[in-house]
């Protein structure tokens, strides 16, 4: 467990570090000095370089909806313990994300945990 | 008291010259291994590499490039995307200021040094004496053509035929050049590779501008292939079967 916290928080780091330059998109539209914590059933979940993809069906005080967001690449988020198979569609899994700076739904996976208590990414 | 003086001076000049033919026999310091970006220990865990959020100072951009990077940037900014994101390599000189924050492996041969960025499995090769082809034959391309050569224990790099990038922080015209000082120490226990970075071009900058990036050692490291376009094929497998569908049935 101890390893996997220093290759979470060195995937932090490279989060803090890489963000702005790596991916589809920069991350401008992210806060990255706000994190937050949402809850789901995965939808849709593709690690890949040079980002991935999440999708969770999300229930808060919104309403029942489809969210996606996107992830660190392959390379980092297999660096902080995650491994193919951790997860699947239908699974419950706890995502820390910084936020859109717009308010709008989504953001950028900074952690996660599975269901059976499996921790990437994520201090504590 | 003459021999003895004599005698230590012989001393002196001879491990002089064997120390000076040793560095011409190739005994140079080794940079092989893996590296990844430097920080100091008990250092607030902040941005790093290359490409950080942090305010970072204006540089001496002459007016056109300063319009080349406006008009980029008009282009690329209502949907923020990057050349990553189009499994696109930075490119020289932000390769070697810090890939991203990703780690580097250096392959250290007398008569070629190659570099190997994880991000995007970007690849340098710094060629020495025989190995150097001339500058007519020369591909240019985002990480340039290098040649190194050796000033005591610095290796020193020398960069051109480069393509004109205007997606980097550093950004520069097709006339850059590179020169790249590295050097090795030894820093709370860390092995520590550093490289100085001066870039000059007159077509886009005022004067030569200049970086510095440090790496520590990662023991016993390695790097992970980073595949990039494998899902964009497999996209393509898919959409190829969605349109073979009806033709099937």
């Amino acid at each position: 467990m101890r390893s996997v916290r220093i290759a979470m928080a060195g995937m932090l780091l490279l989060v803090m570090a890489s963000a702005t330059t790596f991916g589809h998109h920069s991350a401008a539209a992210q806060d990255f000095n706000k994190r937050v914590e949402v809850e789901g059933v995965i939808k849709f979940w593709e690690i890949a370089n040079p980002h991935g993809r999440v999708v969770l069906r999300v229930t808060d005080q919104k309403g029942t909806r489809d969210i996606e967001f996107e992830t660190h690449s392959r390379n980092n988020v297999y660096r902080a313990g995650y491994r193919d198979g951790m997860v699947k569609a239908g699974d419950k899994v706890k995502i820390s994300i910084a936020p859109n700076r717009d308010g709008s739904d989504g953001g950028y996976v900074t952690g996660f945990v599975t269901a059976k208590g499996e921790k990437v990414g994520m201090g504590n | 008291m003459f021999q003895k003086a004599m005698t230590c001076t012989r001393v002196a000049l001879a491990i002089a010259v064997f120390s000076t033919a040793a560095l011409a026999q190739g005994n140079r310091p080794d940079f092989s291994g893996v590296w990844t970006t430097y920080r100091a220990p008990g250092a607030p865990q902040g941005r790093g590499g290359g490409g950080g959020a942090a305010a970072q100072p204006a540089l001496p951009y002459t007016p056109l490039a300063q319009r080349k990077i406006d008009e980029y940037q008009a282009l690329v900014r209502p949907t923020g995307e990057t050349p990553g994101g189009y499994c696109l390599g930075t490119g020289m000189p932000g390769s070697m200021l810090g890939s991203g924050g990703y780690p580097m492996e250096i392959i250290q041969r007398p008569d070629q040094i190659t570099i190997i960025y994880e991000a995007h499995s970007e690849i340098r090769r710094v060629y020495f004496g025989s190995r150097v082809i001339p500058v007519a034959d020369r591909l240019p391309e985002r990480n340039g053509y290098s040649v190194g050569r050796w000033e005591g224990n610095t290796l020193v790099v020398e960069t051109a035929q480069l393509n004109e990038i205007v997606s980097q922080r550093f950004a520069h015209s097709d006339q850059a050049r590179i020169v790249e000082r590295y050097t090795l120490s030894e820093e709370n226990g860390q092995k520590v590779l550093t490289a100085e970075m001066t870039m000059t071009d007159p077509a886009f900058y005022k004067t030569p501008v200049s970086e510095t990036k440090k790496w520590s050692m990662v023991p016993n490291g390695f790097l992970m292939t980073y595949e990039c376009n494998e899902p964009i094929w497999q996209k393509r497998i898919e959409e190829l079967k969605k349109a073979a569908a009806p033709a099937a049935k």
